[in-house]
């Protein structure tokens, strides 16, 4: 049989399986706190096992065959897992933000044995599975156990905005899996596979062909609806600002991006070999994610629901990923998996913030907390940090991934995309920093109006102690800070490369040094204004006062609420794909 | 935006997307002409190779038994969030015994109905079994016995009332059924490991072609199956009645909005 990390490769997945059936099992007999001990040693299990196999991934991809059904005569029988270095890291880090969120949410959801811990145990097995997979309709499973655990997460606080966020999580998440079964039924027509490396050959072999475009162009489309891009985002905001925090800390860490994972894996493996989509895809990603950044970032500014804010960043940062991935290049893709893990970290941090205020002020309101949070000064410093290092401070893991997307756009020339990620970074770091300001040093004008606020009374569970919150919140912030930037810098050229099948680079491009300063500045004056703007001579804020403008308003119009605007716009976004395709 | 705006949007969208459909729809295959490589060469070898006459049975279980594996597991996240959302309403305390129907008086059964239902539970159950254990020879399994299994449930809520059914069908007996079911599932995967083999490759004495105990590990894995989809079932049932009836006494304070 294979060797031995390799025989590892299914237990990350059937961990979290097992301890959630048997967590279902004997739910009326655990005694209170022991689903909390069991889902975060289960996570924490997921991660170390995970980065072991990465570890021992380095010299190669492992690949594991299940059921025994090893490929025959060149004919892929069964369903395999095949994890390269990038691969099992990211898994890694899912397992770990998993277990710092089920130390977050401790105690956050009592008398439901185990519910929360089992629904969130099988979102972890569907993401590693997600991550680890090379067959075409295992993807798609772990695609759908994904988003069926996560529609009853969001729905956990049953208020009506959460039931309403929900639906159209659902509606639109669904539609996804439509596209993408779609998708897998074109190309299995077409090729007689599922197997990644399968589908590759057979593509490679068929030259210009209009069933392989149009299963890409399905595949993608449902890729992007999870990963957030314009105009597939409209989801994200309803759903992660009324999700539970714990979750939230999931779905903008871990969930979102993962879709843009996926969209990297199958376009640089399995349609690698479609010159069509090879030579649409540039302009197509680096378009669609230029333009997802600057409106998530201009998004967020507009928002004081804090986690509204978040999940407007969180379309921002998506945009910022695909345009690594538009680049094609080991460095674009390694830069964006980097990116993928700091993102998670410091999102993952600030959502926690955003929960300790629910749990400690009551509220999620950046008016109504202004000045509150001045008894929880910790808690300020973290979201400090957590926003400078969003907007693209120039240390940790998200930096890093930042350069490397940032060095293989310029490389590439996408000049436009370049300024677009940095722009959308400063304008969500604004939007943090403002916040920040607002609630904790008591800053920015206190303008009683009360139009916009959120309509409903929401809290969290508060009788978890502070410490307790502070805790996972502020080891997220140290791991992205405190991770060795050179272990990165050696692993990642090889990792790339292994992640997109192509043979190893030396070194990875970095973008220009001032860009990420640029970034901070810009995010520093736009808070700064954002919180002193009443003392500012008239003329200026007059001239500056976009806030009230028409496109303003059009664009919050446009996030309706309404499932029929959503889907309207994923076919609009679905005839984009099919058009760029085209005419490639 | 408004509806006429909406409809403009995806006429606008239908102008690309059409021709592009065409073009796929017209480069397909031609409707039934092949079965493809994969299928073909599955269809070749399962049948001495796991002593099967069910095919799909044995895709299903072995050849990509993951992908049941985790669509079992859906069906599990699925009627555990039906469950958190429904029960979260009424609050968790009152799960063990039948809640009041408000403003309606509960008729008596007739004797027909009751007897009827005494005599078909019973069969319906035994047939449930039958397809579950058929599962390598015949079309069905595991998740269609399960569903066969759970309505016989239903039958004792006909014959014997709510409050019968009830007393009989207990939501932590459900959960256990639910979740050993899945368990037993996912050990089959594992299991399998210990001896050195890969996950859930079939390690168990095939049988014999054609006879009900063929197939060896999907045998079990059926069981698993159906398990769990008569506890969910049963379970999703249960918690949608509980949906149209309240508590005697005024409602205990919920989870706090958590």
């Amino acid at each position: 049989m294979t060797a031995f990390p390799a025989v590892l490769l299914p237990l990350p997945v059937a961990i979290p399986l097992v301890v959630c059936a048997a967590m279902l099992a004997t739910a009326h007999l655990l005694p209170g706190r022991v689903p909390d001990i069991l889902a975060t040693l289960a996570a924490l299990g997921v991660a170390i096992l995970s980065a072991f196999i990465a570890a021992h991934a380095a010299d190669g991809p492992l690949v594991y065959w299940f059921g025994g059904w090893e490929p025959r005569d060149g004919v892929h029988l069964g369903i395999g897992f095949s994890v390269d270095e990038a691969s099992g890291w990211v898994a890694a880090f899912i397992g770990l933000l998993y277990a710092l969120t089920f130390v977050f949410a401790w105690g956050f959801f009592g008398r439901t044995h185990g519910h929360f811990q089992i629904l969130m145990l099988l979102f972890l097995a569907a993401m590693v599975g997600f991550c680890f997979t090379r067959d075409m309709f295992n993807l798609f499973v772990w695609f759908e156990v994904m988003s069926v655990a996560a529609f009853a997460l969001t729905a956990y606080h049953l208020e009506e905005s959460a039931l309403s966020g929900a639906i159209n999580f659902t509606v639109i998440n669904s539609l996804a899996g439509f596209l993408m079964l779609g998708g897998i039924g074109l190309i299995y027509a077409q090729t007689g596979t599922l197997d990644f490396e399968g589908i590759a050959a057979a593509v490679a072999r068929g030259g210009r062909d209009p069933v392989v475009a149009g299963a890409f162009c399905l595949v993608a489309a449902a890729l992007m609806i999870k990963g957030a891009i314009v105009p597939f985002q409209f989801w994200l905001a309803d759903a992660h600002a009324v999700a539970p925090s714990p979750v939230s800390v999931i779905f903008s860490g871990s969930m979102v991006s993962l879709g843009l994972f996926g969209l990297a894996k199958v376009s640089a493996v399995v349609f690698a070999g479609s010159d069509q989509v090879q030579h649409g895809l540039p302009v197509l990603l680096t378009a669609l994610g230029s333009f997802t950044a600057l409106l998530g970032g201009w998004m967020a500014l507009l928002q004081r629901h804090l986690k509204r804010m978040l999940a407007f960043s969180t379309i921002s940062h998506a945009g910022i990923m695909l345009t690594g991935i538009g680049a094609l290049s080991a460095d674009g893709t390694g830069g964006m998996l980097v990116y993928v893990v700091g993102h998670g970290l410091v999102k993952g941090a600030l959502f926690m913030v955003a929960g300790i205020l629910l749990a400690t002020r009551a509220s999620i309101d950046e008016i109504a907390l202004r000045g509150l949070g001045l008894g929880i000064g910790p808690a300020g410093i973290a979201m400090a940090i957590a926003g400078l290092l969003l907007c693209g401070l120039p240390i940790g893991v998200l930096d890093q991934g930042t350069r490397g997307v940032q060095g293989a756009l310029a490389q590439q020339g996408h000049g436009i995309a370049l300024a677009a990620g940095a722009i959308g970074a400063a304008l969500t770091g604004a939007a943090v920093l403002r916040a920040a300001g607002r609630i904790f040093l008591g800053l920015g004008p206190d303008s009683g109006d009360e139009a916009g606020a959120p309509s409903e009374d929401e809290r969290e569970k508060a009788n978890r102690p502070l410490w307790l919150m502070l805790a996972p919140c502020c080891a997220l912030l140290v791991l992205d800070v405190g991770l060795p930037a050179h272990l990165i810098e050696h692993a990642l050229p090889r990792a790339a490369s292994a992640f997109m099948h192509r043979p190893a680079v030396d070194t990875v491009a970095e973008g220009p040094g001032w860009l990420p300063w640029m970034s901070v500045l810009a995010a520093l004056a736009g808070a700064a204004y954002g919180l002193l703007r009443d003392r500012l001579p008239a003329f200026v804020v007059r001239s500056v006062g976009a806030t009230q403008s028409a496109p303003t308003r059009a664009l919050e119009a446009l996030h309706s609420g309404l499932i029929g605007d959503y889907a309207a716009w994923l076919a609009v976004g679905v005839a984009i794909i099919v058009a760029m395709l085209a005419l490639a | 935006m408004s509806p006429r705006a909406r409809v403009a949007l995806l006429a606008l969208a239908a102008l690309i997307l059409l021709p592009g459909a065409a073009s796929v729809i017209a480069g397909l295959p031609p409707f039934g002409a092949t079965i493809a490589r994969y299928g073909e060469r599955i269809n070749a070898i399962t049948p001495e190779a796991r002593h099967v006459a069910n095919m799909v049975s044995a895709i299903n279980f072995d050849l990509r038994g993951l992908d049941t594996l985790g669509e079992e597991f859906m069906l599990l996240a699925a009627i555990t969030g039906t469950v958190i959302l429904l029960r979260g309403r009424r609050g968790e305390g009152k799960t063990g015994r039948a809640m009041r129907r408000p403003g309606r008086a509960v008729i008596p059964r007739s004797e027909a109905v009751v007897l009827a239902c005494r005599i078909a539970g019973p069969l319906t159950a035994l047939f449930g079994l039958y397809v579950v254990l058929h599962a390598t020879v015949t079309p069905g399994g595991g998740f269609q016995g399960g569903v066969i299994l759970a309505s016989g449930t239903l039958l004792i809520y006909l014959g014997e009332g709510y409050v019968g059914w009830r007393d009989a069908v207990r939501s932590p007996w459900l959960d256990a059924l639910e979740g050993g079911g899945a368990l037993l599932f996912a050990l089959c995967g594992l299991a399998p490991m210990l001896t050195g083999a890969a996950f859930m490759q079939n390690v168990l004495p095939l049988g014999t072609f054609r006879d009900p105990f063929s197939g060896g590990l999907m045998l079990v894995e059926n069981l698993g199956v159906a398990m769990a989809v008569a506890g969910g079932f049963t379970q999703l049932f249960l918690e949608f009645m509980e949906e149209t009836r309240e508590a005697d006494e005024p409602d205990e304070p919920g989870e706090e909005s958590a």
